[in-house]
C-alpha cells in the first residue's frame, strides 16, 4: 500500500526520522519498503503490508502506531467533537440485517454543501493513488487511509421507503454501480437495499442509485463490518477489486467502524457544513471480546534466545497498544481490539523480537545433544545412481512434471490424472513416464549433437485402486548405444547398486518399441523395468533415423534394495583350470538357455562361465549360431586335478548334446 | 708404456670434450679417443708383464668404460631433443557426462547441513490439501487455498472431499515437516530439498515447478538464537565468503515469529551491484519458529518442544550462483547448458 510521508507525519508533535531512515527502520522491524518515491511536497512510502497485519495496517494511523513503537516518538492525541440536531435518525429508518454481517452502523447528517476537498485532502488521496470526486466522498476516503475503515455514503433523499437491508442478491438480481457498469448478481453476493432494490454491492462498490452528486442535500453514512469470506469470494467473482473490498477481504476489526464513522462526522460537519443527526444506527449484536495473553519473560528467553529487560519488554508492548501489568517476569496483557492477528503467545513475542530487534539477538550454536533424525535412504540411492550413469557418460536431466493432450494420447486416459484449470494446456495430465520428457530432450539436442545420453530421476503419477500412486523412477535414454550396449551399462550399474539375479525376458508388449528388440527387466522374481529399441512406426512419426534405445526402471525398488554395505567373498586360494567350449545351436535359441544347462551341469566346481566368442554367418551351417564359452573350474579346498575337470566336462557337453540340435565343436 | 702416460690421455679426452660445445664433434672425439688412443695403448699393454700388465690393462679398461659413457650420454641426450609431442593437438575426449546443477546444489546443502547434525527427509509432490495446508495453520478460508497458484487435481465432486482427499500439488516442502514429525518423536534436524509447483505462466523467473529446500530443527528450548547460528554456517559455507545474514520481520501461517532471511552480497560485497538490485542484500529464504499449531497438527508436544523451520528457492540460488539469467535452462535438458557445471 502506499503511505503518504506527510500524513504519516501529521499523526505526530515531534518531527519523524526522513523517509530513506523511516525505510530502513520499517524494513528492519516492521515490513518492506518496496519503493520510496518524492512526489510533489510529499514522499509516498510503498510498504509490503503482508495479510496478517492487513486488518490494522492497511491504515495511516497503524503505520504512524509502528513508528512511535520502533522510533519511542509519542503519537498526538486528537479529539473528536461535533454538535447533533435534534432529528434522530432512528426515527426516519428501519435497519434489517440477514447475513454476513458483524456490525452495520448508519449515521446520518443533513444539509451538506458538496463542493471540492481541502488541498491537504486531495493531496494526500491523489499520493495514495485515489481520485478526488467531491468532499463528501473525499473524506470517506480520507478516514479509510486513515483508519482502515470502510466508508460508505449514500444520498438519502434518493432511498425509496424508510428500511435498509443487507441481504443476499436475488437471483439474477441487476445492479448499476457508482462507475455505470452493469452486473447481473447471484444469490452468494452480499447486497445494501432499499425497499425497492439494492443500492450497493456490500463492501465491493456502491450503487449509483444513490449516489452523492453536486444536487445532494442530506445523506447517510455507513460503516459496516463484512464477511471476509462472503466479501472475497464476492469480488473474486465479479472481478471488481476496490480499496473497500481488499480491506474487508483481509477482516478489520468490529470496534473501528464506531471511531471511523464519528471521525468521518466530525470531518463532514466541519468540511461541508453538515448538520449531524441525533443517534446512530448500530446493528453489532455480538461485541467483540477483549484478548488475554499471559505469558512469562523465560517464555521471551526460550523462543528469542536472548534476555530482553523486563521494563523493555513492558515498554515494547505498551508502545504497541496492549495494556500490561506485571508481576516481576509474569506478564498479563491485553491486546488491543485493532490487533485482530495477536491470538497466542508467541505472536507476543514476535512483538518483542521484532521492535527489540532481531539484529541485536546474538547468534548461539546449538550445543544441545545431537540425536541424528532419520536419514531418507531415497536421495544418498539417487545421488550414487546419478554419479554411476554420469560415469558411463550421460547428461542428468530435469523435465516438467506434466504431459499435454498430445502426448497423453500414447497413454492409457483412464490411469492419467488431470490438472484443475492449469496456466497451460501443456500442463494438463501428471507425467505417468519419463520417457515423453527425455524424447522430447533428446529431439531437441539433435539440433546440436549426434550422440546423445541422457537419464532423469523423477516422479511419476497415475491413478491407482487406492486412489493415486506417485512413484520415482529412473529412465534413460541413448541414440550413441544400442539394446546390448545399454544392456551392458545397466548390468554394471546393477552390480554397482549391489542388486543381484537381474534377468531380461522378451516382451515387447509396450507401443512405443519394437516387439523383438525389447525387454522386462527382473531382479529375482520381481519386474524392475524394461529396455527396448523404439518401433520403426514412431522412428517415422518422429522423423529419426538412427536407433533409439531407451530403459525404464522402478526407482522405488532400487532405492530398497540397494546396499551400500557389500560382503566380501573369500578370494580362491587354489589354482583354477580353464576349458573351452563351442556350441552350434539354432539361430532363435536364447543365450540363457544354454547357459543355464552349462551352469547345471557343472555344478560347484563351475566357478565361472563367459562368452568369449560368438559366430553368425558364412563361418556356421545356415540357420545356425556359434558360442564360445570360456569355463574356470576352480574348488575352495583343494588343487583340481585334470582327471576330475575331464569328467565334468564331459557332462556338461553330453547334456548340451541331448538336445537334437546344439553340435558341441570338438 | 707408464700408468702416467694412460692418466695424461684421460686428462686430455676430458680437456677436448669441455671445449667442444656441438654434440655431434663430442661424439666423434670420443669415437676418436676410443679408436685411435685407447686401441694403440691396448696394443702396447699386450707387451707388458706381470703387475704392471695388469695395473695399466685395469686403468686404461677404466677409462674405456668412461669414454663409452661419455657417449651413451650424448646419444641419449640427442635423442630426447629430437623427440617431439604435439601437446596442442587435439583431441576427441570421450563423453564425460554430468550430473544437473540443481542435483549438485542439494548435494552442497545436505553436506552442509550434514556437518550440523542434519539428515535428509523426503515426501510426496502429490499432496492433499491437509498436508498443504491445514496442517501448516493456513485457515479453512485462507485467501491462500483459493488462490490461482495453487495447481490443484481435478477430482469429481471435490467440495464434499475432505481435505485428506482434496489433492494438489505440494507449493513448498513443508508438508514434509508435519508427514516427518507425526511419525517420529523430537529432537529432530532435518533438510527437505524437493520439487514444488505453482500454477503460474512460465517466463525467465517463473517455472511451474522448481526446487526448494526445506529444514527443520525441533528440541528442547530452540530459539531464534539458534537459527541464525546455523543458518549463518549454512551460508557462509554455501557462498563460501564470510556473508553477513539478517532477519527481518515476515508473515507466515505455520512460523511465529517469522522473518525474512536476508544474505549480504558477496559479489558486491554489501556495496550494490545488479545481483543484489544495489541494496547490498540478497532476499534468500523464509524462516520462523515453527507455529504452536503445526507442532500440534504432527502431535508434538509444544509445550516441551519447540523449532525452527526454513525454506528457500534453490533454482534461484543457482542462478545467482552460476550467473544463469533463465529458470527455464534448468528444465529444457539441453546438454549445451548441462555440460556447464
Amino acid at each position: 500500500m502506499r503511505f503518504s510521508y506527510n500524513f504519516l507525519q501529521s499523526f505526530f508533535n515531534e518531527k519523524i526520522p526522513p523517509a530513506e531512515k523511516l525505510e530502513e527502520l520499517l524494513m528492519m522491524h516492521f515490513f518492506k519498503v518496496e519503493d520510496v518515491e518524492k512526489n510533489g511536497g510529499d514522499t509516498v512510502l510503498d510498504i509490503d503490508i503482508l495479510s496478517s497485519r492487513a486488518g490494522d495496517c492497511l491504515s495511516h494511523v497503524g503505520v504512524a502506531r509502528e513508528i512511535a513503537a520502533i522510533t519511542g516518538i509519542k503519537l498526538k492525541n486528537t479529539e473528536i467533537k461535533f454538535k447533533e440536531n435534534g432529528e434522530d435518525i432512528n426515527d426516519k429508518l428501519m435497519l434489517n440485517v440477514k447475513a454476513a454481517c458483524s456490525r452495520y452502523m448508519l449515521k446520518g447528517i443533513n444539509d451538506v454543501k458538496i463542493g471540492e476537498s481541502p488541498q491537504y485532502i486531495q493531496k494526500i488521496l491523489k499520493v495514495c493513488g485515489i481520485n478526488p470526486i467531491n468532499n463528501i466522498v473525499d473524506i470517506a476516503n480520507y478516514v479509510m487511509l486513515e483508519t482502515g475503515q470502510p466508508l460508505h455514503v449514500f444520498d438519502s433523499d434518493k432511498l425509496e421507503g424508510e428500511k435498509i437491508f443487507v441481504r443476499y442478491a436475488k437471483k439474477r438480481e441487476k445492479i448499476v454501480t457508482l462507475d455505470e457498469k452493469r452486473y447481473e448478481l447471484q444469490e452468494n453476493i452480499l447486497v445494501i437495499s432499499d425497499e425497492v432494490s439494492s443500492v450497493g454491492i456490500a463492501g465491493i462498490k456502491g450503487g449509483i442509485v444513490a449516489e452523492v452528486d453536486k444536487n445532494t442535500k442530506n445523506i447517510y453514512l455507513e460503516a459496516a463490518n463484512f464477511d471476509p469470506v462472503t466479501i472475497r469470494r464476492g469480488s473474486y467473482e465479479l472481478k471488481i477489486r476496490t480499496e473497500a473490498s481488499l480491506r474487508f477481504e483481509h477482516g478489520i476489526s468490529a470496534e473501528l467502524a464506531e471511531i471511523a464513522i464519528n471521525k468521518a462526522s466530525f470531518m463532514i460537519s466541519e468540511i461541508a457544513k453538515g448538520s449531524v443527526m441525533k443517534g446512530i444506527i448500530d446493528y453489532y449484536p455480538e461485541k467483540e471480546e477483549e484478548r488475554n495473553i499471559n505469558f512469562n519473560i523465560n517464555d521471551v528467553r526460550k523462543v528469542l534466545g536472548e534476555d530482553v529487560a523486563l521494563k523493555e519488554t513492558e515498554k515494547i508492548l505498551r508502545s504497541l497498544g496492549f495494556k500490561v501489568q506485571r508481576n516481576k517476569g509474569s506478564f498479563s496483557t491485553t491486546v488491543p481490539y485493532f490487533r485482530t492477528d495477536v491470538l497466542i503467545k508467541e505472536d507476543i513475542i514476535e512483538e518483542i523480537g521484532r521492535i527489540y530487534g532481531y539484529d541485536k539477538i546474538e547468534s548461539q550454536d546449538p550445543i544441545k545433544n545431537i540425536v541424528p533424525a532419520e536419514q531418507s535412504k531415497g536421495f544418498l540411492v539417487a545421488n550414487t545412481a546419478k554419479d554411476i550413469w554420469q560415469s558411463f557418460g550421460f547428461y542428468e536431466s530435469y523435465n516438467y512434471s506434466f504431459i499435454n493432450e498430445e502426448v497423453s494420447l500414447k497413454f492409457e486416459k483412464k490411469k492419467l490424472i488431470e490438472m484443475e484449470k492449469p496456466v497451460s494446456l501443456e500442463f494438463k495430465y501428471l507425467r505417468p513416464s519419463l520417457i515423453p520428457g527425455l524424447l522430447k530432450n533428446l529431439l531437441e539436442n539433435k539440433k546440436n549433437y549426434e550422440k546423445i545420453n541422457l537419464f532423469e530421476i523423477g516422479s511419476i503419477f497415475h491413478k491407482s485402486e487406492a486412489g493415486t500412486k506417485e512413484e520415482k523412477m529412473l529412465s534413460i535414454i541413448s541414440s550413441a548405444n544400442d539394446f546390448y550396449q545399454l544392456k551392458g551399462k545397466l548390468n554394471l550399474f546393477f552390480q554397482q547398486m549391489s542388486i543381484p539375479n537381474i534377468s531380461y525376458q522378451q516382451k515387447g508388449e509396450k507401443e512405443l518399441f519394437n516387439k523383438k528388440r525389447s525387454a522386462k527387466i527382473f531382479a529375482g522374481k520381481e519386474d524392475i523395468g524394461f529396455i527396448g529399441e523404439i518401433s520403426e512406426e514412431v522412428k517415422k512419426e518422429m522423423k529419426l533415423k538412427e536407433n533409439i534405445v531407451i530403459a525404464e526402471i522402478n526407482f522405488e525398488r532400487v532405492i530398497d534394495m540397494y546396499k551400500e554395505i557389500k560382503e566380501y567373498e573369500p578370494i580362491l586360494k587354489f589354482p583354477a583350470l580353464v576349458r573351452d567350449l563351442a556350441v552350434l545351436v539354432p539361430k532363435r535359441t536364447f543365450y540363457k538357455d544354454v547357459f543355464e544347462k552349462i551352469k547345471k551341469e557343472g555344478g560347484t566346481l563351475l566357478k565361472e562361465v563367459s562368452l568369449f566368442d560368438f559366430y553368425e554367418g558364412k563361418e556356421v551351417p545356415e540357420g545356425m549360431k556359434s558360442f564360445a564359452f570360456r569355463l574356470v573350474f576352480q574348488a575352495k579346498n583343494k588343487t583340481l586335478s585334470s582327471e576330475e575337470i575331464n569328467l565334468v566336462f564331459e557332462k556338461i557337453i553330453n547334456t548340451l548334446e541331448e538336445v537334437s540340435e546344439y553340435k558341441v565343436r570338438k | 708404456m707408464t700408468i702416467e702416460e694412460v692418466s695424461s690421455i684421460k686428462e686430455r679426452f676430458l680437456k677436448e670434450l669441455e671445449k667442444e660445445k656441438d654434440s655431434e664433434k663430442k661424439k666423434k672425439i670420443c669415437k676418436k679417443f676410443i679408436e685411435e688412443d685407447l686401441s694403440s695403448v691396448f696394443c702396447l699393454i699386450k707387451n707388458l708383464k706381470g703387475g704392471k700388465r695388469v695395473l695399466i690393462g685395469k686403468e686404461t679398461n677404466d677409462l674405456r668404460k668412461l669414454i663409452l659413457g661419455k657417449m651413451e650420454q650424448l646419444k641419449e641426450k640427442q635423442k630426447s631433443t629430437e623427440e617431439f609431442l604435439d601437446v596442442t593437438f587435439p583431441v576427441v575426449a570421450t563423453e564425460r557426462g554430468n550430473i544437473h546443477p540443481l542435483t549438485k546444489l542439494q548435494k552442497r546443502c545436505e553436506t552442509i547441513f550434514s556437518k550440523m547434525g542434519f539428515v535428509v527427509a523426503d515426501g510426496p509432490e502429490l499432496e492433499n490439501e491437509w498436508y498443504n495446508f491445514d496442517a501448516l495453520n493456513f485457515k479453512a478460508d485462507h485467501p491462500v487455498r483459493e488462490m490461482q497458484d495453487t495447481l490443484f487435481v481435478r477430482q469429481k465432486e471435490r467440495n464434499n472431499l475432505s481435505s485428506k482427499e482434496k489433492l494438489l500439488m505440494r507449493t513448498h516442502t513443508s508438508p514434509v515437516q508435519v508427514r516427518y514429525m507425526e511419525k517420529r518423536k523430537p529432537p529432530f534436524r532435518i533438510i527437505v530439498p524437493g520439487r514444488v509447483f505453482r500454477n503460474e505462466a512460465t517466463d525467465s523467473s517463473h517455472e511451474i515447478n522448481f526446487y526448494q529446500l526445506e529444514g527443520l530443527m525441533v528440541g528442547e528450548n530452540v530459539s531464534v538464537a539458534n537459527f541464525k547460528a546455523v543458518i549463518g554456517f549454512f551460508f557462509r559455507e554455501l557462498f563460501e565468503a564470510n556473508v553477513d545474514i539478517r532477519l527481518r520481520p515476515s508473515y507466515f501461517p505455520f512460523t511465529e515469529p517469522s522473518f525474512e532471511v536476508d544474505v549480504s552480497c558477496s559479489i558486491c560485497n554489501k556495496k550494490g551491484c545488479s545481483v543484489c538490485q544495489k541494496t547490498g542484500w540478497i532476499e534468500i529464504m523464509g524462516a520462523g519458529m515453527v507455529h504452536p499449531n503445526v507442532l500440534e497438527s504432527a502431535k508434538v508436544d509444544h509445550e516441551k518442544f519447540n523449532g525452527f523451520a526454513f525454506g528457500c528457492g534453490l533454482d534461484r540460488i543457482a542462478m545467482i550462483e552460476h550467473k544463469i539469467d533463465d529458470i527455464r535452462l534448468f528444465y529444457g535438458g539441453d546438454i549445451r547448458f548441462l555440460k556447464q557445471f
